[in-house]
Formats: C-alpha cells, structure tokens, sequence
C-alpha cells in the first residue's frame, strides 16, 4: 500500500527542506544584484506574523492570510530598501541585520498583538485544516490506506514541491530576461552599469524587495506548518542559518542555494544517530568549505562542467 | 520553458531520493532493536524521548535523560514492565523537536512519548502527537494550556500557575504583605509566562502592584529598575528570572539596601543561585515541586543513586523524568498491552502516585494536582518555608 512507503518524518524533512529552500532563493535574489542583506530572518517574521495574525483573528482562508503577509512583507521591504540601499557592502549588512533585530524586539513588545515572548499558538496548520476539508467532504485518508499524520505531511509537501518549482521557474526565467541582467550587471560594477543606462536605484530596490517578498512568504508558510511561532524563531541566529544555506551551497547560481539549504536541513537528520556530536560536524564542514571552496560548493565552472559531461554523454549514446 | 521544468522535476526526485535511503538505513536499524527482547509475560513497551542534548540548553536534556535512565534501570530490574527507551535531540529548535517526534510516532512500535523539554517546542509537537493518538507527557514544560492542546496530551512537571500563587500566598501570608513590585525579562517566554502568572496571582490576592518593571535577557546593571523600587518600598518584589540573571538581580538589590524577601518562579529554584549572588540570595522565596533534603527515605535513597551513578546531585528536572517514567511504568502494567489507545487511558485514570515529588494525579485536562514546597533561602540553603 502507498502507506508503506510514506514515513511522515521524512515527509516532514523534505517539508522543512523546501520552506528552507524558498528561504536560500530569498537571499540568493538579493545577492544576484549583488547586495547582502541580513534582514531575511525579519521580513519572515513579518510574514509569518502577518498570516498568522490575520487566520487566527478574521479567520481569513490560508491561502489568502499567506498572500499577504508576502506583500506586506514586500512593502516594508520598499520601506528599508530605498533608504538603506545607498549603503553599500558591509554597511548595508549591518544596517539590514538591525532592521531584523529592531522587528524582533517589536514582536517582543507589541504584546496587545503579538503576545511577546510567549509567541503565538494555534495557527491553522496547512495539512490539519486540508485534512478537515477533505473529511467534510467525506473522503478519509485511510481508505487509501494513509495514516492522519501521512496524509497531512503528503498534502503539505505536495504544496510546497509546486510553490518551490513556480518559484525556480521564475527566477530561472527571471535571470535570462532584462532584469536579471541588470542585476548581473550591477553586480559586477555599478559604475559600468549606470553608464551603460541602467537605472541601478530601481533594479536595485527590486531585487531586495523581491528578496523581502520571497523571505515573508517563506515565514507565512513556515507558520501554517508549524503552528507556533515566537519572536525567538526569527532572531538573528535564522538570519545567519538562511546566510549560509547561499554561502555553502554557493551564491552565484540559483542551484547552490538550492543546494545549500537542502544539504543543511539534510545533514542534522541524517546525522541523527551520533546525537550529541552532530552539530559538531556540522561546523567542521563549513569549516572546511571556507578553507577549500569559499565561493560555495556550486558555482559556474561546476555547472559547466556537468553540463559538458551530459552532452557528451548524449552524444555518446547516439553513436 | 520546459526543459527548465523538467530540470526542477529531476532536482526535486533526487531530493526525495536522498531523502528515502536516508530512511531506509535507519528503519533497518530500529527493526533490529525491536526484535532484541522477547521474554517473560511482562508488558513490554518502547517509549521514544525527545531532548534537549545539544545547545546552550542542552545541561537541561542531560539531567532529564539521566532521571530517565535511572528509573528505566531501577523498573527493568523489577520486571513487572520492560521498558525501552529511544532518545533523540531536538537542539532546543521547535523544527528538530517536530522531526524528532515524527521520526518516533512513525515507529508502529513506540506506544509514548516524553518530553520535549521546552514549552515552545511542546506548542509545536503536541497538536501533532493528540492528531497521531499518542500520549506524550512533558516532564519540564510548565507553560500555561499545554495538556489542554488535546486529549493525549499529558505533564507531570508542576505548571507555574500552580507553584507562583502557592509562593506567593505563603509569603504574603507570613510577612503581611501589601505592596509588592513586579520584575521580569520580557524577550524570554519562560519568564514571560511566569509573570503572566504573578499579574494573575496579586489580581487575586488584590495585593497593590507598585510597579512593574522589565529587562532583557543577559542585561548585567539592574540599578535603574532596582532604585525606582527601592524608592516605592514594596513588601516584597515578584521577580520572574532565570538564575542566572535572577541571581544577579538579588545581589544588586541587597547591595541598593533592599531587604524585603524576592519570590521567583521555577526558573529562579537552582543551587546556582546561591553560588552566585551568596549572602545576597537569602530571602528568595520559591515554589517547587522537588527537594532535595526532604526527610523521606525513597528521596534520599534516588539522590543517592542518582550521585553514585552520575556524580552530582539530581536537579528537579532529573527527578521530574525519574518520577514521569514510573508513571509511564504504572499505567503500563494497568493498561496490561502495550498500546497507545490503552495506554492514555489508563495514564488519565493515574490518581495519587507516590513518587519522589509527592503524591500526584492528573486532573481531567492530564494536567498537574499536586502539592508544591516552598522553600526559601536561609543561611545560605535551601530551606522549608513555613
């Protein structure tokens, strides 16, 4: 039976690898026009507070309440953006790790709100609610053979395997045309870019607001999958976690933080069966990526590479 | 266009691929531990544990899983149940603590869970474990509305609504008090919850709350919140900390020439502070489930056994596991099967357990009836407050 072979832990690993995978996409954006902006973990938070706010309050659809702590999140980031844009580099990391801070301590103090530190329980859980839908409509999983937990996590991931392939479709596509070369151009030398007509502070704002809508809708999700959120989960320890989900797997290619945000949920569960020393395999790696390939374990030559090999072997094939 | 989505489609496969002979290792592994213990008409149940082993917090799932271990070693060698324990981490991270008890609720064989250590992480896995139809039972979660998440969800650590007004009461009651000050870290859900309760608690006792102050995790200089209550004089301050700051706080009071008595809340009752803040710490007023020194023989014989198996003294979360896993135990042998349905109800059905805390039921929710101490420090000890 189809419930054999669905373990709902791994259901759920491959849940949190794509919401992860969203988020590596949200810095690689913003890092494709060659900003580094820290405050992902903020506008997650603004996101995730967002939908969760308005499902629990106005019991607004999901779908819906998901949609707009996107746009909300989207709109602060025009906020922070063109203000803290004409920062440069380091600068601007530092300005856009406060901005995460700053919201953080807002979602501590709002407490009318937001409930402080205490977080906010009983957000409507994306594959509970579907599995409540579906039972009105008198279809029970187990008639074909599924357990609650399996159905819930299968339709949860289902979800979000479509939002992750939309979401690459895009900026896979997003990179060939004018924007995304505008991007690539500001990133190599602003200067040149501008010479060349390019209107730097416009693509500039885009790309990090597309970043700031990527990352909220990424918190917005994360929040109807978890069904608890507080303050603490989008600290500045989120912002470095999404950092180096782009750093590892590498930030030049829309593959490597793909990869990278995979590779980093993966590890820490496969990894499970030496407990207490997980984690400290975890910092030799990065350790050891920094030393021996500090542009990320993906980047372009790589690319390239495979992609050489797959022609010739298609060749190959047909002689 | 397409091409591009058949390369996402042929990503995503091999994740999920990845992701599957990730699982068929492990399961192999469980598979073999299953089958390891065949004997005797004993009940025999493997109970899954989530914890806090690595991380800032991780001294907290170490004494947790000690009190465990302890107590399946001591059940074992009575042979009325066998009990097999499977530990994960959860890294203090609601997303671990959610996998980790997944990974264990996706084992058929695993009729409970205990833990997770922290409240946030409960929030997360106990609507999923009450969807799943198996009991889990916290040992250190004393957030308010956990064991009403659902009806497999149960606690045996005693909550703060009932420790913080048991302290209160007792203190108010022998220095007559009448104003008091309120002090908590608001960016911390542990003390925030705990002043939640000290709020709900002098609205009761209509005690006259002068002032409420706040500070933040890791804040070393208390002196403007301290002078501005010095200035009110309260009879006593409700302080909502951790030890480690709470500690802190107490001293810097003493050294301001504020000498009422403090009252803390569960994350305030450790050694530590007395280690820390020294003459200072005399006074603190608090309210738990465990002590110690008690003159009852089964305590001192598991503080015993507890240092001469792990070389230090059982703190209240190793006892509070030591005594949940005999519940576990108990309800086993009643329910007479291992089984998850059997197994909640006859953990609802427990009613005044003796354990190492005192005797113990649930209540209709599998929330926590019980009896707290109060202790206060005296002479630098730990002392009961009468």
């Amino acid at each position: 039976m189809l419930g054999d072979f669905l373990n709902p832990y791994y259901l759920q690993v491959a849940s949190f690898i794509m919401i992860n995978i969203i988020l590596g996409l949200s810095i690689y954006v913003t890092l494709s026009s060659g900003q580094l902006s820290l405050g992902n973990a903020g506008f997650m938070g603004i996101g995730a507070y967002t939908s969760a706010l308005l499902t629990i309050n106005y019991d607004m659809p999901i779908v819906v309440s998901v949609i707009a702590g996107a746009i909300v999140a989207g709109l602060v980031g025009i906020l922070i953006g063109i203000p803290s844009l004409r920062l440069t580099g380091v600068y601007l990391a530092i300005a856009t790790l406060g901005f995460g801070e700053v919201i953080r301590v807002f979602m501590i103090n709002w407490e009318s709100l937001t409930k402080g530190a205490v977080g906010l329980s009983g957000i409507p859980q994306i594959g509970r609610e579907l599995l409540k839908v579906s039972r009105d409509a008198g279809f029970n999983p187990l008639d074909i053979g599924l357990k609650n937990n399996q159905y819930v996590y299968l339709l949860v991931l289902i979800i979000l395997v479509i939002i992750n392939i939309l979401l690459i479709w895009f900026l896979v596509r997003q990179n060939k045309s004018r924007v995304g070369r505008a991007f690539a151009a500001i990133k190599m030398d602003e200067k040149a870019a501008e010479a060349m007509g390019v209107n730097i502070t416009y693509y500039k704002v885009l790309s990090f607001v597309q970043g700031a809508v990527i990352s909220g809708f990424a918190g917005a999700l994360f929040a109807h999958v978890m069904g608890y959120i507080s303050p603490a989960d989008f600290s500045y320890h989120r912002a470095v976690e999404i950092l180096i989900f782009a750093v590892f797997g590498g930030s030049e290619v829309i593959w490597g933080s793909i990869f990278g945000a995979t590779f980093m949920t993966l590890m820490p569960e496969v990894l499970r069966f030496i407990s207490e020393y997980r984690y400290m395999i975890y910092g030799a790696i990065l350790i050891l990526m920094m030393a021996f390939r500090p542009q990320g374990i993906i980047d372009v030559p790589l690319l390239q590479k495979l992609q050489l090999s797959k022609r010739r072997g298609k060749h190959g094939s047909k002689n | 266009m397409r091409k591009i989505l058949n390369k996402s489609f042929l990503l995503f496969t091999v994740l999920l691929l990845v992701v599957l002979t990730a699982c068929s290792n492990n399961s192999e592994t469980s598979g073999k531990k299953g089958d390891s213990k065949e004997s005797g008409k004993a009940v025999e149940a493997k109970i899954g544990v989530v914890s806090y082993l690595t991380g800032p917090g991780a001294a907290y799932g170490e004494a947790i899983t000690n009190g465990f271990n302890l107590a399946k070693k001591e059940i074992n060698a009575k042979g009325d149940v066998k009990i097999d324990l499977v530990v994960e981490d959860s890294a203090g991270k609601q997303e671990q603590a959610l996998s980790a008890a997944q990974k264990l609720m996706s084992d058929d064989s695993i009729v409970a869970l205990l833990g997770p250590t922290l409240s946030t992480e409960m929030n997360v896995v106990g609507p999923e474990a009450d969807l799943n139809g198996i009991p889990i039972m916290g040992t250190s979660t004393t957030a308010e509305g956990i064991p009403q998440i659902g009806d497999y969800v149960f606690r045996n650590s005693l909550p703060e609504a009932l420790a913080i007004p048991a302290a209160v009461k007792k203190a108010v009651d022998k220095y007559k008090v009448k104003k008091v000050a309120i002090l908590y870290g608001n960016d911390d859900v542990f003390t925030k919850s705990g002043y939640d309760t000290m709020k709900k608690t002098a609205e009761k006792m209509k005690l006259d709350v002068v002032t409420t102050e706040t500070f933040q995790k890791g804040q070393a200089d208390y002196n403007a919140q301290l002078t501005k209550i010095k200035g009110l004089q309260p009879d006593l301050i409700l302080c909502s900390a951790l030890y480690n700051e709470g500690a802190v706080i107490m001293d810097q009071a003493r050294k301001l020439g504020i000498d009422v008595p403090f009252v803390g809340g569960n994350g305030f009752n450790s050694p530590q502070v007395i280690q820390i803040a020294g003459q200072a710490a005399d006074g603190l007023i608090v309210a738990t489930p465990w002590f110690g020194d008690k003159q009852d023989p089964k305590v001192q014989e598991f503080v015993k056994k507890y240092e001469s198996e792990y070389g230090k003294k059982p703190d209240q979360f190793a006892a509070q596991a030591y005594d949940a896993l005999y519940i576990m135990a108990e309800a086993l042998k009643n329910a007479g099967e291992a089984d998850r349905d059997a197994l909640r109800d006859s953990l609802a059905e427990i009613k005044d357990f003796p354990g190492i805390l005192g005797k113990f039921s649930f209540d209709k929710d599998g929330d926590v009836v019980m009896d707290p101490t109060v202790l206060i420090i005296k002479d630098g000890k730990f002392q009961i407050f009468e």
